[in-house]
């Protein structure tokens, strides 16, 4: 049997053009879902003063009285303020699926998760104290932490050099409870085995996480092709085999599509997330009016 | 192990199809590739509605591969090796006249009707009848035994020596005879004997002297008895013959006369009978006791009738009397009758002696001496002529003296054209006809250059016989007596003495290689039929 052909190319994600659509669409001032309670979270975090202790520093004028470490002017008769790491910082995590399942669809879908990681990952960086962002598979990138507007650039390079990869569902897990990530977990991916995200969401949902899904929606996973006489081709596993589509068999095929789905939003909704689709623009050119209406959909 | 053989080995190169049949046979390869995030999916709708990728399906493919191999062989020649042997079988039929006695003749035929039956039809068969006319039949016609006819005739061909020729590593020889007149009996191939042995009579020869037109016919038979001891047979005349009046004892019993033979002795018979006026069939039988062959006891003669001889005489004025004298004596020599000559007249023979004869030469049975035919040229005289010699073999001088034969004057153009029998030489010493015979050998004249009255001819002793037998040769063949029976084969008549030996059987005969062909286009034909039931 002749072998596949290559798998479909990724155009460049963040092209002059989209980046101007983003940097337009950050600069309309939408913010990110859960800012607010995440600002909230911080401010109290910060007049309880509690925290882990990391050290002292010379006392300042201006400071807090309530950080002065009396017991070290006791002994050194000298003002230190003890220097406390927030234990939640207003910060948001990106998980993003690498796999080469996300290379189907015209524009390929990963190109689209890319640019929705992109703005909301410039949102996090506008208007919270930082960014994590967790790619499975990525070796030693799978993990980078970005903090402030200006690492927008930063961030954009990060996710243009992803490499497609492969994860387990273990790994994601462990990736994410490792070091427990910060804020609310944004999960982009095609979601295609529910099966396989459901110990995932659970187990962030155990250690009191957030998690939104969202599924950049491209028309392959609604729409059934009608007929014809082609390969299917699994881009992730290389399966392959012919098949002869008739109508009968682009129904049940749409059924199945449609069973899917149910099944990714009932995951979902049994965990107490959301699951966000976005139905991806036909075409790479950006669109500002799509991109405004997404950032719509990560304010609401 | 079966004994396969291949005849066109070089046509199994047509099994490279096989190749390009499952080549064929896979599900076309679709020209377009669908990458899909829901293989899942792909899956279970196709296994929802019982449905299977198009892929290569075995058993069809094996049922095409094995039609496709059959067809090959078959092409190919793939048969069952035949026994290895002769293939051919030449059989010599001994159809002598002995082989006609006691049923031997269809007992042989019936014996190889037995054998042929079980005969592969590969072999090449060929039956030579030996006796009489050589006869052969080859292939469907030879195990018909098409057209072999009876028995009869002479072993013509030395069955041994036959028999020994033919015969050759490829070909079997079956020799079916009697033994009768064989020494030796063929020492190769296959020998078949059927039994003849019984005593035999037969008629060897019958000479008959006709005297016609007058009835009397003389006979002499020539009898043989095969047998052990002397026995007294039967010789019988019958047909169209009576005794001759006066010979004592009368009536039938004279043409039934038994007769003393010696085993083994020719003995010659003679008998004097009176044939009818009408004609027709003597038949002269020889009856032996327990005779075994009666195809040789008898003889049959055709008589022609007895004419009624009305002679008319035409001659000129001044011919003289020799005219009406030799008319009278021809009368009374054939037992006619002298009739005046008139118009309309039936006549059976016409004397012209001189003058103007109003015949067509060969047209009319006629006697002419010196007579101008119609259309013949002005004769002029030939003074003196010498009889320089007449046909001394034919049958009008055999046996006369004409040597004393003068003539005062001959006309040469009195002479038809026709067969010479008499001559003169002139004077350069070339001979020149004085009298021919004119016409056919049903229908003649005879015509004589010279009158009665300018030779001495009539004074002559053989004149009276000389017109009998002119009178004989205007009837030509019609006076003929004719023998319907061939001499009977010599040395076919004793069926006591023949050859013994030991018979021997057929060998065992090759066999072709049996062609599979049928049966493997048979099973091709199946395997496709259930390929279509197949899915």
């Amino acid at each position: 049997m002749k072998s596949l052909p290559a798998l479909p190319v990724v155009p460049p994600s963040f092209s002059a053009a989209f980046r101007a659509v983003l940097h337009e669409v950050l600069a309309r001032g939408a913010r990110l879902r859960g800012a607010r309670q995440e600002n909230q979270r911080a401010r109290r975090s910060a007049l309880s003063q509690s925290g882990t202790f990391v050290g002292h520093r010379p006392y300042a004028r201006g400071d807090d009285l309530r950080g002065i470490d009396w017991s070290a002017y006791a002994r050194s008769g000298e003002l230190f303020v003890k220097q406390l790491e927030e234990e939640e910082r207003r910060t948001a995590t990106l998980l993003l699926d690498l796999s080469a399942s996300l290379l189907v669809g015209t524009p390929p879908r990963r190109l689209f998760a890319l640019r929705l990681a992109a703005l909301v990952g410039g949102m996090a960086l506008r208007h919270l104290d930082g960014l994590l962002v967790l790619a499975p598979g990525a070796g030693p990138r799978a993990r980078v932490v970005f903090q402030g507007p200006a690492d927008l650039d930063r961030l954009l390079a990060h996710l243009e050099d992803l490499p497609i990869a492969a994860s387990e569902p273990r790994q994601t897990m462990e990736l994410l409870l490792q070091r427990s990530a910060a804020g609310r977990v944004h999960w982009i991916s095609d979601f295609a085995d529910p099966s396989a995200c459901e110990a995932v969401l659970a187990a962030v949902r155990r250690r009191g996480g957030h998690v939104t899904g969202w599924l950049p929606a491209i028309p392959e996973d609604a729409v059934a092709p009608k007929s014809g006489y082609v390969r299917i081709a699994d881009p992730e596993t290389g399966e392959h085999f012919t098949v002869a589509i008739d109508r009968q068999l682009a129904n049940e095929l749409q059924r199945e599509l449609e069973l899917l789905r149910r099944r990714q939003d009932r995951l979902f909704a049994q965990c107490g997330c959301p699951l966000l689709r976005w139905s991806v623009p036909a075409t790479e050119v950006p669109d500002v009016a799509a991109y405004q209406e997404l950032s719509a959909l990560c304010s609401r | 192990m079966l004994p396969l053989v291949l005849q066109a080995p070089e046509r199994l190169w047509w099994l490279l199809l096989l190749p390009v049949l499952f080549w064929l046979a896979m599900p076309p390869r679709p020209r377009t590739v669908v990458w899909t995030a829901h293989l899942p999916q792909w899956v279970l709708a196709q296994q929802t509605l019982r449905r299977r990728p198009p892929r290569l399906r075995g058993l069809r493919f094996l049922l095409l591969a094995l039609a496709c191999v059959a067809a090959v062989l078959a092409h190919a020649g793939l048969g069952l090796r035949g026994t290895p042997g002769p293939q051919r079988l030449v059989v010599l039929l001994d159809a002598s006249a002995s082989m006609a006695g006691q049923g031997a003749f269809a007992a042989a035929q019936a014996k190889l009707r037995e054998q042929f039956a079980t005969l592969p039809e590969s072999v090449d068969l060929t039956v030579l009848r030996c006796g009489g006319p050589l006869v052969r039949r080859y292939g469907a016609s030879a195990r018909t035994l098409q057209d072999l006819g009876p028995a009869g005739g002479a072993a013509t061909a030395d069955l041994a020596a036959l028999a020994a020729r033919v015969a050759g590593p490829d070909t079997v020889v079956w020799t079916l005879t009697d033994g009768q007149g064989l020494a030796p009996l063929p020492t190769v191939g296959a020998l078949s004997l059927v039994s003849t042995a019984a005593p035999n009579g037969a008629v060897l020869a019958v000479r008959a002297t006709d005297h016609w037109p007058l009835p009397q016919i003389e006979l002499e038979v020539v009898v043989l008895a095969c047998t052990t001891t002397a026995v007294t047979g039967a010789l019988s005349l019958s047909g169209a013959v009576e005794p001759v009046p006066g010979s004592p004892p009368l009536g039938r019993q004279l043409l039934e006369t038994p007769v003393e033979l010696l085993p083994g002795v020719a003995t010659t018979l003679q008998r004097t009978v009176l044939r009818t006026k009408a004609g027709g069939l003597l038949t002269v039988r020889l009856a032996v006791p327990g005779d075994g062959l009666p195809g040789d006891d008898a003889w049959q003669l055709e008589l022609p009738p007895l004419p009624a001889p009305r002679i008319a005489v035409l001659s000129e004025a001044e011919g003289g009397p020799f005219a009406a004298v030799a008319a009278e004596a021809l009368a009374k020599e054939v037992g006619g009758e002298v009739v005046p000559a008139a118009q309309g007249q039936e006549v059976g023979l016409l004397l012209v002696d001189g003058g103007q004869a109003p015949i067509t030469p060969g047209q009319v049975r006629a006697l002419c001496f010196g007579s101008r035919w119609a259309g013949a040229a002005e004769p002029s005289p030939w003074l003196q002529p010498v009889v320089a010699d007449w046909d001394r073999t034919g049958p009008l001088g055999a046996g006369l003296d004409l040597s004393g034969l003068r003539i005062a004057c001959a006309f040469r153009e009195t002479l038809p054209p026709g067969e010479p029998f008499l001559w003169a030489l002139e004077a350069g010493g070339e001979k020149v006809p004085l009298a021919v015979v004119a016409g056919g050998p049903e229908l003649a004249s005879v015509h004589f250059a010279f009158r009665l009255q300018d030779s001495n001819l009539p004074l002559l002793p053989a004149f009276p016989q000389l017109l009998r037998r002119a009178f004989v040769r205007t009837y030509g063949a019609g006076a003929a007596l004719k023998s319907l029976t061939d001499a009977p084969p010599a040395g076919e008549q004793d069926l006591l003495a023949r050859a013994v030996g030991t018979e021997r059987p057929i060998p065992p005969l090759g066999t072709d290689d049996q062609s599979l062909g049928p049966w493997l286009l048979l099973a091709g034909l199946l395997c496709l039929s259930l390929r279509a039931f197949v899915r």
